[in-house]
This record gives structure tokens, C-alpha cells and sequence, in this order.
């Protein structure tokens, strides 16, 4: 009885998370890509304009980032100014959950038919590899190891940390200017 | 609880053996089609291997309506459409392929046009895009290596753009796909060899990458058991028909393994090295397989010594430490494309092809990095990794 009653709201606490998952991803894409040079060098190779959307289907959260030209991602929100490019989907928000709570790596989800591509596979693997270096820097070692294939041999603890905090500065101050505005 | 979850899927039927061609009539009738198209290239009809095919139906009273023995290796938007075309103006109700990867993929895509309308395929382009079953299809494989028949992909050239447009969806899937010795009785030896060993690479990624499960795991071994019992002593007696139905089954059940659980680095690097050196895929399957392995082998040791059993028989199984199975298997495949070297030169490293030089490796290493199928490697793989492999493979 009182399992069925706390379900909805385990539901609904499930959507929040997996909404502001998604906010804080957006604005980190943005700023890793103003941060760090292999991110930049993995996005460059993308056409400018490129717009990249990771949703959970049907209609559920959604986040959307634009490749400006020279590596940089700009943070959309969950709304695309034009048709997307390349969207990853998550079949249902539980597995949106999964992935982003860390009990599935990115690449297990996709092993186990968590998600869809569409669009050219070749930038979806582009972009898997740049969300892969985001977790590695924004996440503690142990989680990030559980969000990765495997763990960047060569990014040691100062640099994480540093690149880290500039992450979460320009992630904060992106969230007070989104209010404010 | 355990995180594990997997889907399978094959709806296809496999019609397989002595005679299976002469099921043909019967299946096209069960499905209420009169008048059937064969999609097919040159080689297949100087083969004489249509000839079969056609009397088959013949003899049963079914008219092949129209023959379209002209897909190129390589298939294009523009040879989807002209033969959509025929299709319409004989009208044609189904459709039977008879050939290798590129008439399969071109047939699937002949297919989606006359099924959904239109003559511009690449609308058609992506994942799950097709929402309805489409015409009646049949596949006749005259290679026993790529599994088209049992995969849900096309991918078709458009040469306008210069691009490569996957198509990807269930409803590609073939009816029936009608697997008859006669078929690949004629299959020149270093074709045999390639194509047998692009199965064994589709058997051992299934079994060894990411996405492997159960059911795909149960098919992928078969398969092997399959490719190295029958393979050499086919390179000895081309004509040994039991031993190319082996091949042929193996082929079809490594299909259905791959297609359900995907595949890893051989093919990320085997696809750059066709696009950029156009070597043929099976050569580049065998060529690279044990390198990728030996990369991959603290990842893999398990399942790779697993396969020992299906590679090596329960003999040398029992006999091998499980410590050095992983390493006994890869031993395994070594001596077995040494044994087609020396039966039809298929090369085991790039030098030996002759086609790559090794200025070409660093870009074949930038293409595969971005290769879906790299994304189902049970390790991570960065840019200066697949060059070491590359550098291995070399010479």
C-alpha cells in the first residue's frame, strides 16, 4: 500500500533528476569545450551549426548543444532552433536513469539497445568520446570509472581538478545568468 | 539484481540442405506472390549458378517475371532506382536476391522503393524510418561470409553526394533466406578463404565484444565449430558439397550472431582499411582478427579461451591450461590463415596485400576511429592504440 503510494513521486523524483542531469550536462558540454583542447580537437570535425540532441522518447527531457565553429559547443536548452542533426535516445526514462544516475556505463546502454541513433554514426561515436571526457573531469574517479569504458590512463589529479573547477564555475555562472535572464 | 539485459531477434526463415532451392515456388506461393523479380551481378550468371535458381521455379510453374544481373560491387542510389523501375513496369510482386553482400544490400533497397513508393532511396535513409513489412523477399547467399541474409542493414552508395547511406531496420530482414550447397560449389579458393574467415570474425566478435548474449553466444560458437571443421578440408576438395554446406550455415548462423550482438575493432579497422586501400572486407577480416585479439585479450581472456573448445577441439581444450587458452586460440587462428597462405596466398599482414602502403596507416587508424563499431570494443580504444595495432599488422 504504501509502496504504490510512493511510487508516483519516486516517478517524479526520477524526471527531476534526470531533467537537471540533463541542464547540467548542456551547460558542461558548453563549458568543457571552452576548457579542454581534446574536446575542442574532437568537435572541430564537426560541421559548424551541427546541432546534437540526447532526449528520452517520446517526448520526455531533452538537451541540445550546437557546434559554433572551432571546437565549441553552445548550450541550447531543450529546445532546437532547427531540425537536429544527430539525436541519442533513450528508449524510456528509466534507462535515461541508468546511465545518468551511473549504474550503466554510456557504452553498455548502447550494448543493450538502451538507445538510438539518429543520425550519422560516426559523429554519435564523436560525441560519445566527448561525453566520456567530460564525466572523466567532472566526475570523482571512483563514479567517473563506472560512467566510462575505461578510465583515461593519462588524466592525473591536478589536471582534473583544475579543468574540474573551471567546469563547475562556468556551469554555475551559465545557471545564475539562465535565472536572471 | 543484475544489470545484464540483452535482445535477440531473427524472424528470418532458413531453408537449408540438398535441394533447398526447389522450396523456392512453394515459399513465394505461400506468401501469395506470382511474379518475381532476381536482383543478381554478372559474375553470379556466368557462374551459371542462376540457372538453378530458375529452373527450380520452372519446374514448379512459376515464371521469374524479370532478371536484373547488373549490381556493380559496389551498389548505388541510381542502380536502386533503375531496377525499382523494371520492377514497376513488369510488375513484378516480389523479389528473390541471388548473390553476395552487394546484391543482397541492393535488393533490400530495391525492396523499401517498390514497397513504400517513390524513386529517391535516400529518403529512406537511417534507423527505424520504415513502420510497414515490405514486399516479399528471398535470398540466395553465393558467398558464405557476409550473413546479409539474416542482418537488418543496407548501406548503398549515393554517388552524387559521395556518400554512404545506411539503412537500418527489420522489415529489411529477408522471408526466407535459402542456403544450397550448389551455390558456393564454384567459389574460387582465395574467395572461400576470405569470405570463411570474414564468418569466423563475425562469430569470434560476437562472442568476445560487448553486446554478446546467450542466444548470440549459442550461434557464434556453432559457427566456429562449423568454420574450423570444414573450412581447410574444403581449400583441400572444393567440391566437397558437405563441407560447403557447412561453411554456408556457419556463415548464415555467424550472421544472425553479429547482427544481434554487434561487433568491435577488426571491424572499425577493416571497414577504414576497405574505404581508403579497397581491399575486400573478408581479406581484411582475416588480415587483422588476431591482432585485434591480442590487443583486446585482458578484456576477452575468458570468453576467448572459451572458444578454444570450438577452435581447437575438446582434446587440445582439456589439454591447455585455462591460463593460456586466450593465447592458444589466438594461436589457433594464426595456424589456420597460415594454412590458407599457403593454399591461396591470403595475405595475414598489409604488406603482404601488396595494396597498403605504410604512409596510409595513420589514416586508416583516423577513419576507424569513428567507426560504429568501435563503440561494441570490449576496450577502449584511442587513436595511438589502433595505430600499434596497425604498425602490428603491418609486416
Amino acid at each position: 500500500m504504501l509502496a504504490k503510494r510512493i511510487q508516483p513521486m519516486a516517478f517524479q523524483a526520477r524526471r527531476l533528476y534526470v531533467e537537471l542531469m540533463f541542464q547540467v550536462m548542456g551547460r558542461a558540454l558548453q563549458a568543457v569545450s571552452e576548457v579542454d583542447e581534446t574536446v575542442q580537437q574532437e568537435a572541430i570535425a564537426l560541421p559548424e551549426g551541427f546541432l546534437f540532441e540526447m532526449m528520452v522518447m517520446p517526448n520526455g527531457s531533452s538537451l541540445i548543444v550546437e557546434h559554433t565553429g572551432n571546437g565549441r559547443f553552445h548550450y541550447h536548452g531543450s529546445t532546437a532552433p532547427r531540425p537536429v542533426d544527430l539525436s541519442i535516445q533513450f528508449k524510456h526514462i528509466a534507462h535515461a536513469f541508468m546511465v545518468l544516475s551511473f549504474q550503466e556505463k554510456t557504452s553498455v546502454a548502447f550494448a543493450n539497445d538502451r538507445m538510438l541513433v539518429d543520425g550519422d554514426i560516426s559523429y554519435a561515436i564523436r560525441m560519445t568520446r566527448v561525453l566520456n571526457r567530460l564525466e572523466a573531469f567532472i566526475l570523482p574517479k571512483l563514479i567517473a570509472k563506472r560512467a566510462v569504458k575505461e578510465y583515461p590512463a593519462n588524466l592525473h589529479l591536478p589536471e582534473k581538478l583544475i579543468s574540474a573547477a573551471r567546469i563547475y564555475l562556468k556551469v554555475a555562472t551559465n545557471f545564475v545568468e539562465t535565472v536572471r535572464a | 539484481m543484475t544489470n545484464k539485459y540483452y535482445e535477440f531477434f531473427c524472424p528470418v526463415k532458413v531453408i537449408a540442405g540438398k535441394a533447398a532451392l526447389e522450396h523456392i515456388p512453394y515459399e513465394l506461393t505461400g506468401m501469395a506472390a506470382k511474379r518475381p523479380m532476381i536482383v543478381t551481378d554478372k559474375g553470379v550468371r556466368a557462374a551459371g549458378l542462376l540457372d538453378p535458381v530458375i529452373a527450380a521455379c520452372e519446374e514448379s510453374g512459376l515464371e521469374i517475371v524479370s532478371i536484373y544481373d547488373d549490381v556493380p560491387p559496389d551498389s548505388s542510389t541510381g542502380v536502386v532506382r533503375d531496377i525499382a523501375g523494371i520492377y514497376r513496369a513488369e510488375k513484378c510482386d516480389s523479389i528473390i536476391a541471388v548473390g553476395g553482400g552487394s546484391a543482397i544490400d541492393t535488393a533490400k533497397a530495391v525492396n523499401i522503393l517498390v514497397s513504400e513508393g517513390g524513386d529517391d532511396i535516400a529518403a529512406y535513409s537511417g534507423a527505424g524510418v520504415l513502420k510497414h513489412p515490405l514486399k516479399p523477399f528471398f535470398v540466395v547467399p553465393t558467398t558464405a561470409g557476409t550473413g546479409s541474409e539474416v542482418t537488418a542493414v543496407a548501406v548503398i552508395a549515393d554517388t552524387e553526394k559521395h556518400v554512404k547511406l545506411p539503412f537500418t531496420s527489420s522489415f529489411l530482414l529477408p522471408n526466407a533466406a535459402i542456403i544450397d550447397p550448389r551455390m558456393t560449389l564454384t567459389l574460387p579458393p582465395h574467395i572461400t578463404a576470405a569470405t570463411a574467415m570474414d564468418a569466423m570474425t563475425h562469430a569470434t566478435e560476437a562472442f568476445t565484444c560487448m553486446a554478446k548474449n546467450p542466444l548470440s553466444d549459442a550461434y557464434a560458437t556453432a559457427a566456429i565449430k562449423k568454420i574450423s571443421t570444414s573450412l581447410l578440408s574444403v581449400m583441400e576438395n572444393p567440391k566437397d558439397a558437405d563441407g560447403r554446406l557447412e561453411l554456408a550455415q556457419a556463415s548464415t548462423m555467424a550472421g544472425i550472431a553479429f547482427s544481434n550482438s554487434m561487433v568491435g575493432l577488426v571491424h572499425a579497422l577493416g571497414h577504414a582499411t576497405g574505404a581508403i586501400c579497397q581491399l575486400p572486407h573478408g581479406l581484411c577480416m582475416s588480415l587483422y582478427l588476431p591482432y585485434v585479439l591480442e590487443y583486446n585479450i585482458e578484456s576477452i581472456r575468458e570468453p576467448l579461451g572459451e572458444l578454444l573448445l570450438y577452435l581447437d577441439g575438446p582434446d587440445v581444450y582439456a589439454a591447455t591450461p585455462a591460463a593460456r587458452r586466450a593465447e592458444a586460440s589466438i594461436s589457433t587462428i594464426r595456424r589456420m590463415r597460415d594454412a590458407l597462405y599457403k593454399h591461396c596466398q591470403l595475405p595475414r599482414t598489409l604488406k603482404e596485400t601488396g595494396k597498403v602502403v605504410e604512409e596510409q596507416l595513420d589514416q586508416i587508424a583516423e577513419l576507424a576511429l569513428d567507426d560504429g563499431a568501435i563503440m561494441f570494443n570490449p576496450k577502449e580504444v584511442t587513436l595511438e592504440d589502433a595505430r600499434e595495432v596497425l604498425r602490428r599488422a603491418w609486416a
